[in-house]
């Protein structure tokens, strides 16, 4: 989860989330150079003694203007794009997990192997247990193994929701009316939290998700196949 | 971006945040691009100031040349990094495939062994 004072993105929990990170620094640098220039020319603009207005014609220097930016601009697309297809990729996932937006909780389907679901609610601040995170934990965690290609089919009862956990690079629209997809594959064992994030009622700050990913092994002695 | 420090671990330095968003410190290739490309910055605008002897000239191939050279160091870096991430994925995959299969008929080794003597 973030931190209180934390700016930049959580650690990485899957593959394409470490891409998204790479891609982010990339971009990133590139961002400073040109503020870096940017500040420079202003700097130099506040600093010039010359004060000739009838300058034109500066061909050379428009057509680098032009012909650079472009560059740029397609440095960055590449690897975007890269990630954008790898998103996408087909890769069989193993299993299928349902996530149904409501005001102000979600319910999650396990169908697979069985028939489990439930209900997920944020715990009121009179429930926490020491421990406990504020308006983040929720009395029915997601549970799901890591190493092990997951689909999330994201849909909503009433109004528009959001299902989003940073860590994994996951935000997908719970539309009413609509089945959205997601894949991932989590790399690491640990609780990972998110939150709605699409405006979605009076209570869209309190219907957090939280994901608890666990060894195969153990997931399979789990309710989802002894059920 | 680390982990908030648990409970009694001593705290994290802040971290250098260049223009206000930059962070050299955590973000790979950062802080050797940003130091190789000061000190081509140095040397460019230096070395024409030397030639020429003129100071706003000096200070734009300065800025030019911080500019091309943390961008090239950036580029050079993030590809041998990109590599050794690739390596070091594989090398992972590798020994959990060691570790799963070693002693059965899907045991890499002996796959390779088998291959080698063939």
């Amino acid at each position: 989860m973030a931190h209180a004072t934390q700016v930049g993105l959580q650690d990485a929990t899957s593959p394409i989330m470490e891409e998204l990170i790479t891609f982010h620094d990339h971009a990133l640098m590139i961002i400073f150079l040109i503020c870096f220039l940017v500040l420079y020319a202003l700097f130099l603009t506040l600093t010039t003694k010359l004060t000739n207005t009838n300058i034109s014609d500066a061909q050379e220097m428009e057509t680098v203007w032009t012909i650079l930016p472009a560059i740029i601009l397609v440095l960055i697309a590449l690897p975007s794009l890269r990630i954008l297809y790898m998103t996408d990729e087909v890769n069989d996932p193993s299993l299928t997990i349902k996530s149904i937006g409501h005001q102000w909780y979600w319910t999650y389907e396990y169908t697979d192997y069985g028939g489990l679901i439930f209900n997920s609610y944020m715990l009121p601040p009179l429930f926490l247990e020491p421990g406990d995170l504020r308006l983040l934990d929720v009395d029915n965690r997601v549970v799901l193994p890591i190493e092990t290609p997951i689909r999330m089919m994201i849909t909503s009862q009433d109004v528009l929701h959001s299902w989003a956990v940073p860590t994994l690079g996951l935000k997908t629209d719970a539309i009413p009316g609509r089945l959205n997809q997601t894949t991932f594959t989590a790399t690491r064992p640990g609780v990972y939290y998110g939150q709605c994030s699409e405006i979605c009622g009076a209570n869209h700050s309190f219907m957090p998700i939280v994901l608890e990913l666990i060894p195969l092994k153990i997931f399979e002695m789990g309710p989802v196949f002894t059920l | 971006m680390a982990a908030p420090p648990e409970p009694g671990e001593p705290e994290e330095r802040k971290s250098l945040k260049l223009l206000g968003f930059l962070d050299v410190e955590n973000t790979p290739c950062a802080r050797h691009s940003i130091l190789y490309g000061s000190l081509g910055s140095v040397v460019a605008g230096f070395g024409h100031f030397l030639f020429t002897s003129e100071i706003r000239r000096s200070c734009d191939v300065g800025v030019g040349g911080f500019i091309l050279v943390t961008l090239g160091c950036w580029f050079h870096c993030r590809y041998n990094y990109a590599k050794q991430r690739i390596q070091e994925r594989i090398a992972r995959e590798e020994i959990k495939k060691k570790i799963l299969y070693e002693g059965t008929h899907l045991d890499p080794e002996r796959k390779h062994n088998g291959s080698s003597s063939n």
